[in-house]
């Protein structure tokens, strides 16, 4: 009995194991089949006839409300739908109901692997392969404009149409802040880069020039003495990045984005730019770069910008920050940071800031199983019109804004109270600002309410230093090759080496870590990221129309 | 000899006092931070933002706690919370009980088969998309049992319990078979109340487990009706963080700060749990001398 019984345990466990395998096989391959091939492109007959003069909205004469589900690839995305006023507004308009989900890359795949896709999705990496491989789930929008919503054509900005176009030449996602070379010679996008400073710690100081490496650690050592309580220099969170000792020190400084004939530049290795890094080494070394700043969290920095505890920053963000900065100068009137110009090149070179390119942010695309791609592409379409932008940032007028005579738009005092002192509320009711899946930073423009006081003047000191990196773009490896592996280890080790050049103890083992991380480019493909990159930006020229 | 006992005395009072300061650093070191969690999570943004207390926070507040409860969806969620927990924790030690009970026997057929068709599902899982795949043709997608059904079964905790079953000693069985006991009688009345101790401690890992459980919500659950408290928090926690993205004119009054929030949030979810505890930890300690002074 008991010989019988582990044969057949045996047995069992093989067969077990078998039968593991085949299921295992057959559930992984019939994955990934999500989606009708060819798209559900309904038939707009008896609704409307399409006129490029006028948005299908006002056209759609479809009595029901159409039911569409969202996807948003973010768990911070507010699901409610036709509460608020802005939403509401959209609901009526539109006459639909959207469903909103949210969830994370892990939700996203399931989503593919299951094959419901919702009707609508938005996704914020424009590299992962969703993106790269839409044609094979999303409809694309130059076909569903021409069928639907011609209007569309009007409202979208044909760079970033074009920018996104994928191989078979037609674009499937559309982003949100997604800034052309027009938008930055209009003038209407404001710099989000400043070096500031206690407005009373600099006056105390005489306003000093804070240009040259040996003046600004001079200044250094000067706040030190004259406020003991502060942090003499600040910068934003490090985290698993470079926080603002990166890019965005290479932007403030000039650094060129590309070699004099037009390649891939690496711009971490720039002369001048490591003359800085040498600087801000003396400056920690001087006690005046707190070992904390390299160990906050984004909570952490928030919580010293709100109570004033730098006495300057390299900030980079000024909008994201707004709000803490506003709470500091509420608080500390006369003791406001204000942008000055700080470190400059050592080779004379101008700032060349940056701000969001023409890949922008969260990127909208129309699922190939939309119930009503028609409808979905008005929604596009009232979004991206002047009506859905000002909607969307400001409310209804009369309701919540006023058109001033000069054309420029202001909330009106009681909202403006609400947004001030009851921000739950205001959040809640108006949700002004927030739903922005079209969200553009000219709008913002229009109204001297779009930004906390606190950041104007920052934004005023921005004008004329922004220069797009438009070429630099979309230019990593894509992700799955050998080099896109070999870039992430090269940043994570840039990050680590950048840290400890500013925290290094003497001169040697500051030049020690560079010769480190120098070696580390060469073990780790570096020559071949270069020519994938270099490639990618001859490419982006391609579609920029720069030569 | 009355040197030796005051000797020994004089050891054990050294033995008890270094016992008695090293237990009190151990406790500190764990009071303390809690304390702090909790102190914290009523205090104003603007004391916390300053920072710099321990013991005591300079401006008490509730806001905290009235920006998570503010949403009233949030009492559905707790009503959620409970029922998953306590439907979850009762239906799985019950069915791992039943089956710990069939495995334990030795005269059942196959039971080597079962024992290692349940060890290979304990060393090798479908992975999430396969799972998901099941969970969607079983039709549980957006559905309250997702949480019960799916979670019945661990062979783990039918492993601990066989055991346990294993040593109630054969005669028992035996005897109340002769007095005309039927395996459910048997199961019942007798194999469940001795066990006690293994079903309490199977049933905190599972309650503990249901409670802090979101990721089933994240993967299988799109109505928010259905959202337990630890998702409808965790959405909380996100939104705060972003909250300062989104404004677009900054609040000139600091209520709450993340921080904040996120604190008030532990305390919220951390409470009931810590309150069971207590309760159950009398199983425990009989567990412990069961063990003790087994034959």
């Amino acid at each position: 009995m008991f010989k019988m019984n582990t044969a057949a345990g045996k047995k069992g466990v093989k067969l077990c194991a078998a039968l593991l395998t085949a299921v295992l096989m057959i559930t992984g391959c019939s994955g990934g089949s999500g989606g009708s091939s060819e798209g559900n492109w309904v038939s707009i007959e008896d609704r409307y006839t399409v006129d490029p003069e006028k948005p299908a909205w006002q056209l759609d004469k479809k009595e029901e409300a159409t039911d569409l589900t969202w996807y948003v690839n973010a768990d911070w995305w507010n699901t409610d739908f036709g509460k608020d006023i802005v939403t509401k507004k959209i609901k009526e308009d539109l006459n639909i109901n959207i469903k909103f989900i949210t969830g994370d890359d892990t939700k996203l795949n399931t989503f593919f692997a299951g094959g419901d896709m919702p009707d609508l999705l938005t996704v914020f990496d424009s590299n992962s392969p969703v993106v790269q491989k839409a044609a094979t789930w999303a409809m694309p929008l130059n076909d569903l404009a021409e069928k639907y919503d011609p209007y569309f054509n009007k409202v979208a900005a044909a760079d970033t149409l074009n920018w996104f176009q994928l191989a078979d030449g037609k674009t499937y996602g559309y982003p949100n802040y997604s800034n052309t070379q027009e938008d930055y010679d209009s003038g209407n996008i404001p710099a989000k880069t400043a070096f500031i400073i206690r407005k009373d710690v600099y006056e105390a100081l005489g306003s000093p020039v804070i240009g040259t490496p040996e003046q600004f650690q001079s200044v250094m050592k000067q706040i030190k003495e004259k406020f003991p309580t502060l942090i003499p220099f600040g910068f934003n969170a490090i985290g698993e990045g470079t926080g603002s000792l990166g890019d965005t020190l290479q932007d403030f400084i000039g650094v060129p984005l590309e070699t004099e004939n037009g390649e891939f530049y690496d711009r971490n290795l720039d002369e001048d730019y490591l003359t800085w890094l040498k600087t801000l080494n003396t400056v920690y070394r001087d006690g005046n770069i707190s070992d904390d700043s390299f160990a906050d969290d984004g909570t952490a920095f928030e919580e010293k910008v709100k109570s004033g505890k730098y006495a300057t920053m390299l900030l980079d963000g000024t909008p994201q920050q707004g709000g803490n900065l506003q709470i500091y100068l509420s608080a500390n009137e006369g003791k406001e940071y204000v942008a000055i110009d700080g470190p400059q090149s050592t080779k004379g070179n101008a700032p060349t800031l940056n701000q969001s390119g023409i890949t922008g942010w969260m990127i909208n695309f129309i699922s190939k199983d939309c119930k009503d791609p028609a409808k979905a592409m008005q929604i596009f379409t009232y979004l991206l019109s002047e009506e859905g932008q000002t909607l969307m940032n400001y409310g209804i007028e009369g309701e919540t804004y006023q058109t001033k005579a000069d054309g420029t738009v202001e909330l009106l005092p009681a909202v403006k109270d609400m947004q001030l002192h009851n921000a739950d509320k205001f959040k809640k009711d108006y949700r002004m600002g927030e739903f922005m899946f079209f969200g553009h930073d000219r709008h913002k423009a229009l109204s001297a309410d779009a930004f906390p006081e606190a950041i104007k003047q920052m934004q005023e000191w921005g004008k004329g230093k922004l220069k797009p990196h438009f070429i630099l773009e979309n230019i990593s490896p894509d992700q799955g090759t050998p080099e896109a592996r070999a870039l992430s280890a090269i940043n994570t080790k840039w990050n680590s080496t950048l840290v400890s050049m500013v925290r290094a103890k003497d001169d040697a083992s500051f030049d020690n870590a560079l010769a480190v991380y120098k070696s580390f480019l060469g073990e780790n493909r570096w020559d071949d990221i270069v020519k994938v990159r270099s490639e990618k930006m001859k490419q982006n020229k391609e579609k920029l129309g720069i030569q | 000899m009355n040197g030796k006992v005051a000797k020994e005395d004089l050891d054990s009072r050294i033995f008890d006092t270094l016992n008695i300061i090293l237990l009190t650093i151990c406790t500190v070191i764990i009071v303390v931070p809690l304390w702090n969690v909790i102190i914290s999570s009523f205090s104003s943004g603007k004391a916390l933002a300053e920072g710099g207390f321990i013991f005591w926070s300079p401006e008490f507040s509730l806001e905290n706690y009235r920006a998570v409860f503010n949403d009233s969806s949030i009492w559905q969620a707790f009503f959620i919370s409970v029922s998953k927990t306590t439907i979850g924790v009762v239906t799985h030690v019950f069915f791992c009980a039943m089956v710990g009970y069939g495995l334990s026997k030795k005269y059942i057929r196959g039971r080597k088969l079962y024992v290692a068709m349940g060890v290979i599902t304990m060393f090798f899982s479908g992975g999430m998309i396969p799972t998901y795949l099941l969970i969607k043709s079983l039709g549980l997608l957006n559905s309250f049992w997702v949480y019960i059904i799916p979670a019945l079964f661990s062979f783990y905790d039918v492993v601990i319990l066989m055991n346990f079953f294993r040593n109630v000693p054969d005669s028992l069985e035996e005897s109340a078979k002769i007095d005309g006991a039927g395996d459910w009688h048997i199961f019942l009345k007798i194999f469940i109340p001795l066990s006690m101790p293994a079903m309490a401690t199977i049933a905190l890992f599972n309650g503990v487990g249901q409670w802090n459980d979101f990721m089933t919500t994240k993967l299988y659950i799109t109505d928010q009706s259905l959202y337990p408290l630890q998702m409808m928090l965790y959405e909380i926690i996100v939104q705060s963080q972003t909250q300062s993205m989104q404004n677009i004119g900054g609040s000139a009054v600091i209520e709450t700060t993340t921080k904040g929030v996120q604190l008030a949030t532990i305390v919220i979810t951390t409470l009931p749990i810590v309150l069971i505890y207590p309760v159950l930890q009398r199983y425990f300690i009989s567990g412990m001398m069961l063990g003790a002074v087994k034959e």
